[in-house]
């Protein structure tokens, strides 16, 4: 249950924060954290608001094709800035409207599975993450911080990607209804074709692992192959080696396990 | 920003236009304030998990769930929840009206929600599609209507609201 609410407004404070108290929660949009800091019958926690942050880490800046993105920008400011539009189908996959006026990119990277769409497709973009921290600053590729978090007293600061050329990136979401639900499959891709073969893949999933992850083997089963029929469903098959599927409320690891392939062929073909 | 973690504190926000301070307990919802707080019940409390939409609210002019939303980080916001819709008990608001005349409300426990981002919606859209409606409110879930009223009503309240719009202009 929630003790107490700290709203610092520097990283300094942030940092301190965090530390003094082992069990301080993070907070960004609160979207997951609040619900269950509040229903939650565990031991007595602060919670470490970062809303009230000056250092204005909601902020989205376009410098030629390079995209930073504050961890504390909203969802639905991304999705009303042009520049984004690669992003759109990704963002209407994500919750509601109302949700992603609360919704940051930050708590979408931590979140754990089925969410955090728009990790998938950061880690399919190749992004970088900006940490902050009490020793300084660190720059780790996104697919890291999806994997394995940060350590304790860190804050994910920025995400930076390049914008992919056009008609590259590729998203997909499998979910029990059409909007506002939660992944059964999610598939994001870049991939880059030259002289009529696939040049490069990058590969990422959602929903069927605990973090989303990269899926190698579906990219090495299409580098070097043109991009048709035949190869996307030799990478949708490989993918599944590179998936740990979960059970949960929206469906099973073995329908995960099963519906995989179809879904990265579909992200892959558009059908 | 030190607290007791025992004591209440004060929030201020301006509500409905008006400034409200609200005593709350730490770690409080927005949803908690306005309905213990302030007495300001049109906002429902559903799911408290964020996903039914029934304590939809405008927080800073954006439609936002109150139940994700730690009131104690919100001194100084604008909050408008259905209460201030109205301009008076006998003038309701044309999405209330139109809620009213295509029978979009049953129980009514989802309908401040639905209402509100209607509202948010409409002020940002004017002329909205069906898609743009349905999108608006896919996080409000209602279970007695099936939603087409529902949708239906909010597509009239934007053509109402539209050639009112148009008049006042002439």
């Amino acid at each position: 249950m929630l003790a107490a609410v700290r709203a610092p407004e520097t990283l300094v404070d942030v940092f301190q924060a965090l530390t003094s108290d082992p069990d301080a929660v993070l907070v960004a949009g609160g979207t997951i954290a609040v619900p269950d800091l509040t229903l939650g019958t565990g031991r007595r926690t602060t919670a470490v608001a970062l809303s009230r942050l000056h250092a204005g880490l909601d902020a989205i800046a376009v410098d030629g094709d390079v995209v930073t993105l504050g961890a504390m920008t909203r969802l639905s400011a991304l999705e009303r800035d042009r520049r984004l539009a690669v992003l759109a189908p990704v963002l209407a996959a994500i919750g509601s409207p109302t949700l992603r006026n609360s919704a940051t990119v930050g708590g979408n990277f931590f979140v754990a599975g089925p969410y955090g769409d728009l990790a998938v497709a950061l880690v399919a973009l190749g992004a970088t993450c900006t940490i902050v921290g009490p020793d300084g600053e660190a720059i780790r590729p996104a697919e890291a911080v999806a994997a394995d978090g940060l350590a304790r007293g860190s804050v994910l600061a920025a995400v930076s990607f390049r914008l992919p050329a056009p008609g590259s990136f590729r998203f997909r979401k499998a979910a029990r209804r059409r909007l506002n639900s939660a992944s059964i499959a999610t598939v994001a891709a870049v991939v880059v074709e030259a002289n009529g073969v696939v040049e490069s893949a990058r590969i990422a999933l959602g929903g069927v692992a605990p973090r989303p992850c990269r899926a190698p083997s579906a990219e090495a089963a299409l580098v070097g192959r043109p991009l048709d029929t035949a190869s996307a469903e030799a990478a949708g098959v490989a993918a599944r080696a590179d998936a740990a599927p979960f059970t949960d409320a929206y469906a099973s690891a073995w329908y995960r396990d099963r519906v995989l392939p179809v879904h990265v062929r579909r992200a892959l073909l558009g059908a | 920003m030190k607290q007791s973690p025992t004591k209440p504190s004060v929030v201020s926000l301006e509500v409905n236009g008006s400034p409200a301070h609200v005593m709350v307990a730490p770690g409080a919802t927005l949803l908690a304030a306005l309905r213990d707080g302030l007495g300001l019940n049109g906002t429902r409390k559903g799911c408290e998990s964020g996903t039914c939409g029934a304590c939809t609210v405008h927080l800073d002019g954006e439609a936002t769930m109150a139940c994700l939303c730690l009131v104690e980080t919100l001194d100084d916001a604008r909050v408008d929840t259905i209460e201030g819709l109205a301009t008076s008990p006998e003038a309701l608001h044309p999405i209330q009206e139109a809620f009213l005349e295509k029978f979009a409300t049953q129980c009514g426990f989802c309908t401040a929600g639905m209402i509100m981002a209607a509202a948010a919606l409409l002020a940002r859209e004017p002329n909205p599609s069906r898609e743009d409606v349905i999108v608006a409110i896919s996080g409000n879930v209602c279970r007695c209507t099936g939603y087409e009223a529902i949708i239906e009503a909010i597509l009239h309240a934007a053509a109402v609201m539209r050639r009112a719009g148009v008049s006042r202009a002439a």
